[in-house]
């Protein structure tokens, strides 16, 4: 596909980077000289020096050949006037950075459709609504919602006595006949494994499992995880993310959190304590541990390091971890670092340059496979297929089904009803399936499937 | 272009002349305030209508002299904003008490600034009535002619609105730095403003003003008690929280209970922010019921009546339906500072009358014609006090003081502080003046705050079915000072005493 990228920061480097990667096309443009030269020296691909909100450098730009119009500038208006004229121009589809959510707002007067945006994402906000999903499920590493959230994706890192230790698959599987679930991913060590049914579980092992979302909590009572309630919040770092969270928090209706925000930056924090009512704000060092001691850290319940030094993001969630505190969630984008977090005893890490590529992987087709999700710090993918007329997949169940090494069917959408997989499911034509696989498999799989 | 064209660069020197010139404006405004009373005399058939005639003649010329003279080219500046609200109050209080000496009602001039001064602060602290320190016997309330009681109940209604503020509202004369004389005339730390234009909000507010005053009036005028003359008096006496009645024992002559739930009621009114008022006639409900000052003010009010009451009918064996109506009379008459009576509070049980000496220091909304220190500036206070309990414990915390949703900025918390301490400070130092002339505690307390929160009836000598008449010349200076003080919320006037200000 032709993909131009406007902006060649933090998130648009990103995306260039993975989607040239991923043999697509791609042009970036930006206006300042040396982020484009970072972007050109490392990246395979086309580097236009110009101004987001020019038609000639938009011309220059290609973008009214483009399949797909990134525009993720780091200025809300600059990517609303770039895709409007993107759009304009003949680009396919827009996808906009967009932060204000005015735009979505039922009352606005103006709604995306009118400024030729199709799709607007926020990485911060889908960061911290991520976050957010994962204090609601203390025990999971990865929460991440399909099919419209009727089916999740749970990650969690099992303990040395967790009772899974030593069965394999179908030994798991069967020990709980009336949930439906499956096991599609484990991370062990740094290596991903898409499993089959004569896999052992190990400790330490970090298991993915798919299931309905009513499914979920039961799900974790077999793993041995104590799923404890959270009510206390620490987040250290009033950037985008941590001010998201908060507020999201001071929404929720199902009940009342105590949220407190570290902001190292005088104004920053005063301006968040007059927003924000229900937080209390504390100006000091997210990493300076009698700060953390006086507020109480070892009383938290979670504790939340999104402020842009990463490192300290690390330290500080292994400061809390020691004291005890029962669920903790890092900001990590750093590629070198994610793996580490496992080794290290970090609970959960959380990538927002990722949230920003898996909210556009969406639209991003390789042939006719859709990537839904990604997942932090193992090689899977999962990507929707649809089934076509007589492909091989539709012939058998999926256990007499020859399906390649390093893939696993999820589960099958069809109607809008969503259906776990199991070894007796049969896929039918024009059913939509969900797959997770190791990156060398898609082709195969993809094959399967017309 | 404006800093070459020299309209409003800044400017060093206080430009005395456009001091003068609207000063004259004001003067010449208040003329034709004076011109009712003389009607109501014609009316009566009594012979002191010249007495207003003349003053109305003295203010008319000097007014215009000074408005043709110094007429302001420039605009008005903060400082010259100050200035001339001040001494706009000080010389309305002179020529305003003028008629008092021309027809000889008062054979002081003290004693005539004095009762001019408490009625356009609306204060009610009155001097009529017995034998002053000079000598003199002063009439009764009820001894002097129709025309002054109306003189008095009228400077009342234009005081509390603020007479500048009605003159912002029908004059075109004062495009020129209004906001800043609007603010320095009107009550509370903040301004609110309705509309863009300085002008239609002042019009706005009176307009609102004259509707409740008139409401009032018809509401009073049904009973067969009140005239409609007694009516005008009450309703004029009451929107503005003065205090002023036509009878020597105020609003208890009438002993009506139908008269006093109405002045209940519309003291209650009167000490709303009338910006707020304007809103809720619009039809916005939502941000009237939401206003943390009003509920805060209708929450002490309740807890006011709950303890008098509570204590009359306990304590002195009140009927419980006279301990609510005298109860909440004496309490909203203190509250919005009015200071009408229908009892004597000072023989009451001391849990009622102490309560009541509380709210001696409270008073209305902002923005109403109430005076004292304020319902919100008590409410930053109380915030600000305990968010610095609550820093103890959490010293790296920010906690913003909020009144609702509403962050405070440190500056107005700053100024409201600033503004308490230094209205304590001019209190005690008042009432350590009024100690001086040997009076007990109690009365000396009792006449400063009284005088200070524009209050009227105060404690022991001064207090209810007392009056100011007794107190030394100097003492009555003093009261004035407060009065003006106390009206203009301290600072407008109290920064003409700082060097800094007159410096160039």
């Amino acid at each position: 596909m032709r993909i131009t990228i406007i902006g060649a920061g933090e998130i648009g480097y990103e995306l260039a980077s993975i989607l040239s990667s991923e043999k697509h096309d791609v042009i970036v443009l930006d206006r300042d000289k040396e982020s484009l030269s970072k972007v050109s020296e490392s990246l395979d691909v086309l580097p236009v020096e110009g101004n987001a909100t020019s038609v000639k450098d938009l011309v220059k730009a290609q973008v009214g050949d483009a399949d797909i119009l990134i525009s993720v500038t780091s200025i809300d208006e600059v990517n609303m006037i770039s895709g409007m004229i993107g759009k304009r121009l003949g680009a396919k589809m827009v996808i906009a950075r967009i932060r204000s959510d005015e735009l979505t707002d039922k009352n606005s007067p103006l709604s995306p459709s009118d400024l030729g945006i199709d799709v607007m994402i926020h990485p911060e906000l889908s960061a911290a609504q991520e976050i957010a999903q994962l204090l609601k499920r203390s025990s999971a590493s990865d929460v991440i919602n399909l099919a419209n959230g009727k089916m999740q994706l749970i990650g969690i890192r099992l303990e040395k006595n967790s009772p899974l230790i030593k069965q394999n698959l179908n030994e798991y599987a069967a020990n709980y006949p009336d949930l439906t679930f499956r096991v599609v991913a484990i991370g062990r060590r740094g290596r991903t494994i898409i499993p089959d049914g004569a896999v052992t579980i190990q400790s330490y092992d970090q298991i993915f499992i798919l299931a309905s979302t009513n499914d979920i909590n039961a799900i974790i009572k077999t793993t041995g995880k104590k799923e404890t309630v959270l009510n206390s919040v620490m987040i250290a770092g009033g950037s985008e993310i941590g001010e998201m969270l908060a507020r999201i928090l001071c929404e929720d209706k199902t009940k009342k959190w105590s949220i407190k925000l570290i902001e190292p930056n005088y104004d920053k924090a005063e301006e968040l304590a007059i927003e924000m009512k229900e937080v209390m704000v504390l100006h000091g060092n997210p990493t300076d541990p009698d700060l953390l001691v006086t507020e109480g850290i070892n009383e938290m319940d979670a504790f939340i390091a999104v402020t842009d030094d990463e490192e300290s993001n690390i330290i500080s969630c292994l400061m809390a971890k020691h004291l005890e505190v029962k669920k903790t969630v890092s900001l990590v984008s750093k590629a070198d670092f994610i793996p580490m977090a496992q080794t290290i005893g970090l609970d959960a890490i959380i990538n927002k340059k990722a949230s920003a590529s898996s909210e556009i992987h969406r639209y991003v087709r390789k042939g006719n496979v859709v990537s839904v999700a990604e997942l932090r710090g193992i090689k899977a993918e999962v990507i929707e297929l649809e089934a076509s007329e007589g492909s091989e997949i539709t012939k058998k169940p999926i256990k007499k089904l020859k399906l390649p090494q390093g893939c696993v069917v999820g589960a099958i959408i069809c109607d809008q009803q969503v259906e776990i997989a199991t070894g007796q499911t049969q896929i039918n034509a024009k059913d939509r399936v969900i797959v997770f696989c190791l990156p060398n498999a898609i082709d195969k799989v993809t094959r399967l499937f017309q | 272009m404006t800093l070459f064209s020299g309209t409003s660069a800044p400017r060093a020197k206080i430009d005395f002349q456009a001091v003068l010139g609207i000063l004259g404006a004001f003067i010449f405004f208040l003329g034709f305030a004076l011109l009712l009373p003389a009607a109501i005399d014609v009316f009566y058939g009594q012979d002191t209508w010249h007495s207003f005639l003349i003053s109305a003649g003295i203010a008319f010329s000097v007014g215009a002299i000074l408005w043709y003279t110094f007429k302001p080219k420039d605009e008005i500046h903060i400082r010259e904003g100050f200035l001339i609200v001040s001494l706009t109050w000080l010389s309305l209080s002179f020529v305003g008490a003028l008629p008092f000496v021309i027809a000889g009602v008062l054979p002081s001039f003290t004693d005539a600034v004095f009762e001019t001064m408490s009625a356009l602060t609306t204060t009610g602290s009155t001097i009529l009535g017995g034998e002053t320190s000079g000598g003199f016997i002063n009439p009764d309330i009820e001894e002097i002619p129709k025309s002054f009681l109306l003189w008095r109940s009228l400077a009342h209604w234009l005081g509390g609105m603020g007479i500048i503020v009605l003159s912002l509202a029908i004059l075109p004369l004062l495009g020129i730095g209004g906001m800043q004389l609007f603010q320095a005339e009107s009550p509370g730390p903040t301004t609110d403003k309705l509309t863009p234009r300085v002008q239609e909000t002042a019009k706005l507010l009176w307009g609102v003003y004259v509707a409740f005053t008139f409401a009032q009036f018809l509401l009073l005028w049904v009973h067969p008690a009140m005239d409609w003359f007694e009516a005008i008096n009450h309703a004029f006496s009451t929107m503005a929280t003065g205090g002023f009645s036509t009878k020597n024992a105020s609003i208890e002559a009438f002993d009506s209970a139908y008269i006093d739930w109405v002045i209940i009621l519309f003291m209650f009114i009167a000490g709303v922010n009338f910006a707020m008022h304007f809103r809720l006639i619009r039809g916005d409900h939502k941000s009237f019921f939401a206003n943390r000052e009003i509920r805060f003010y209708a929450l002490i009010a309740m807890i006011g009546i709950f303890i008098v009451s509570g204590s009359l009918w306990l304590l002195d064996e009140y009927h419980i339906l006279d301990a609510l109506r005298y109860g909440a009379f004496q309490v909203l008459a203190i509250l919005t500072t009015t200071g009408f009576g229908t009892d004597n509070y000072e023989v009451w049980n001391t849990v009622g009358a102490f309560f009541l000496f509380l709210l001696f220091f409270t008073g209305g909304c902002a923005g109403s014609t109430a005076g004292g220190i304020k319902m919100v500036r008590w409410m930053i206070l109380i915030r600000n006090t305990s968010r610095e309990i609550k820093q103890i414990m959490h010293p790296k915390a920010i906690l913003p003081v909020r009144i609702g949703d509403q962050a405070i900025t440190q500056n107005i918390q700053r100024t409201v502080l600033s503004f308490f301490i230094l209205y304590i400070f001019i209190f005690a130092l008042g009432a350590f003046i009024i100690s001086l002339f040997g009076y007990d505690i109690m009365s000396s307390i009792g006449a400063s705050i009284a005088a200070i929160g524009n209050i009227g009836p105060g404690w022991g000598d001064f207090g209810p079915t007392d009056n100011f008449a007794h107190l030394p010349y100097l003492g009555k200076w003093v009261l004035i000072f407060l009065m003006m003080v106390g009206r203009l919320e301290i600072f407008t006037v109290l920064i003409l005493f700082s060097p800094a200000f007159w410096r160039q």
